[in-house]
């Protein structure tokens, strides 16, 4: 094992919440985090007012001290953002736990709210392509905008298509994770696809929205907040409900990461191993884990080829082989990777790879609605362009 | 192949005056491809930059290359997203002759027939606003359009 300096286990996520999740949440971006992050503390049974530190996404509408006026809190010590959008949330646990082993926290809220469906739309053109130009400033949306490359989606589909190039992947295979998330949120009270099984039919026959993708391999745009509180790992033992160990956090890049948010990823050496390569190799020396010690995994799903992209990035399948990996159910609640057991954001919603990180410590604790018996380590990815993130929760026993 | 499509309402236009992209405009106004390239050690720099980190140099700018390029992937747009984009449109990431590390993307009307590896060339089309975008078709298409 290589030697990281990483402290494994020295802080845990104590408590866990979410809004419900919705196409219409009626309710402010300020409001759903309030409510998220109420639950939290509630499930860890500490006070609002405690809380001395705060962790925001950088594409969330909620500050830091939106948030603590919201809360109450009486003195704020510590406040930190990461991005960009779905590549913060286990970034921000690690932010967290930063702030906590550094002695700038004690009791660190990390949230992510959104009203994606009501509100803004990341499936629609980007803010910017309402302007009379685009791009400059280091953006270099220059490049991709005025050509008709304007969601995540597209680009995203630019790599499945490559990866049916190099490797002869399948629609049958993307639509196998469209299936297991599926699969996984009719046993979730709060999974917007609940009801509403999708048999391999009714994936390949659902409209094209950009070659090679369908409807189905997009995820749900969708309004709610969740939210995790963390704290170091002694004191969580006194918590309510106890704490999920976090054995290790990660970020990184890859060399040559190129500029910008979002697009210039594909000007990269490969547009089918994205910078989550480059976090599963710092991730796994530091947790001192390998692929095959995963019990369980919430893998970032903000379409169905981002999650087969990382199953052979954190090498769960051989490179090319994580569609048949997936095919062959590999990722069902018998397979050897259960993944995604709350329905993920293509089936549970999508709150930006934070409901990713409550679902990872029900697993833990055993209360997810599509439990693995015995899960002992539960790892948790965040979104692989530009850079990326992940985190390995372990139960404290 | 067919024409052109009319275009229904007004493209996205790059911004053109940033210092570091900038160039890369200028010389599609001129009819040429072109990336910009470390002057002391010859490292292309694609997305454009002023600074090249593999030999420490400042000394950058552009330089005109083939105006041919090869199918990478692509992506036929079913689901429209914005009024100047209808559909179906093709979107291509294409990597160039010259500089197979060097990629950029292009617009093509329809649901074209593509292959990867497929030779295109680059055609200049300018915009309402005078801009002038590079953009690519198959090889085997008469150059008169743009």
């Amino acid at each position: 094992m290589t030697k990281t300096g990483w402290q494994p286990g020295a802080c845990a996520i104590a408590g866990i919440g979410t809004t419900d999740f919705s196409r219409d949440s009626g309710r402010s971006d300020l409001t759903l985090a309030t409510q998220a992050v109420l639950a939290a503390l509630d499930d860890a049974g500490v006070a609002a007012a405690e809380v001395d530190g705060i962790v925001r996404c950088d594409m969330d509408l909620v500050r830091h001290n939106d948030l603590a006026e919201a809360l109450g809190i009486r003195q704020l010590s510590y406040w930190g953002e990461c991005g960009p959008g779905g590549v913060a949330p286990c970034a921000m646990v690690g932010q967290a736990v930063g702030a906590i082993l550094s002695g700038q926290a004690t009791t660190v809220v990390v949230f992510r709210a959104l009203n994606g469906r009501s509100g803004r739309r990341y499936g629609a053109a980007p803010a910017a392509a309402h302007q009379e130009t685009v791009g400059g400033n280091v953006t270099y949306d220059e490049f991709f905008l005025p050509h008709g490359l304007l969601t995540a989606g597209q680009m995203f589909a630019l790599m499945a298509q490559r990866h049916m190039i190099e490797y002869g992947s399948t629609p049958e295979q993307l639509g196998s994770i469209a299936i297991a998330c599926r699969d996984r949120a009719q046993a979730n009270p709060a999974a917007q696809m609940r009801g509403r099984p999708l048999t391999m039919d009714g994936y390949l026959s659902a409209r094209m929205i950009s070659s090679p993708l369908r409807l189905y391999d997009y995820c749900l745009e969708t309004d709610g907040a969740a939210a995790v509180v963390v704290t170091g790992a002694e004191r969580a033992r006194d918590c309510r409900n106890g704490g999920s160990l976090i054995q290790a956090v990660a970020q990184a890049s890859l060399p040559g990461t190129q500029p910008g948010t979002m697009f210039p990823a594909l000007m990269r050496d490969s547009i089918t191993s994205l910078s989550s390569r480059a976090v599963a190799d710092v991730l796994w020396a530091r947790a001192g884990l390998g692929p095959a010690d995963v019990d369980v995994a919430q893998l970032y799903d903000c379409f169905t080829i981002t999650l087969l992209l990382q199953l052979e990035d954190y090498g769960f399948a051989k490179r090319g082989e994580g569609g048949a990996f997936a095919a062959d159910d590999g990722i069902g609640l018998a397979g050897p990777l259960p993944c995604n057991t709350s329905g993920g954001h293509l089936s549970e919603g999508y709150i930006h790879g934070m409901n990713h990180v409550v679902e990872a410590v029900r697993q833990i604790r055993g209360t997810s609605t599509a439990q693995v018996p015995g899960a002992e380590v539960s790892l948790v990815t965040s979104a692989p362009p530009p850079a990326s993130s992940a985190l390995i929760l372990t139960a404290d026993r | 192949m067919t024409a052109a499509r009319p275009v229904p309402a007004p493209r996205l236009a790059p911004a053109t005056s940033d210092p570091d992209t900038g160039g890369f405009f200028a010389a599609a106004a001129r009819g040429q491809v072109a990336l910009r390239y470390c002057a002391g050690c010859g490292a292309v720099l694609h997305l454009p930059r002023a600074y090249c980190w593999h030999c420490g140099g400042w000394d950058t700018g552009y330089r005109a290359v083939a105006p041919r390029a090869r199918v990478y992937s692509w992506t036929v747009v079913e689901h429209q997203v914005h009024p100047a984009y209808p559909v179906p449109y093709t979107v291509a990431l294409v990597e160039l002759a010259d500089e197979p590390a060097a990629r950029l993307v292009t617009f093509l009307p329809g649901r074209p027939a593509l292959h990867p590896g497929q030779e295109l060339r680059a055609w200049f089309e300018r915009l309402e606003n005078g801009t002038v975008l590079v953009q690519w078709r198959p090889a085997n298409t008469g150059d008169e359009a743009g």
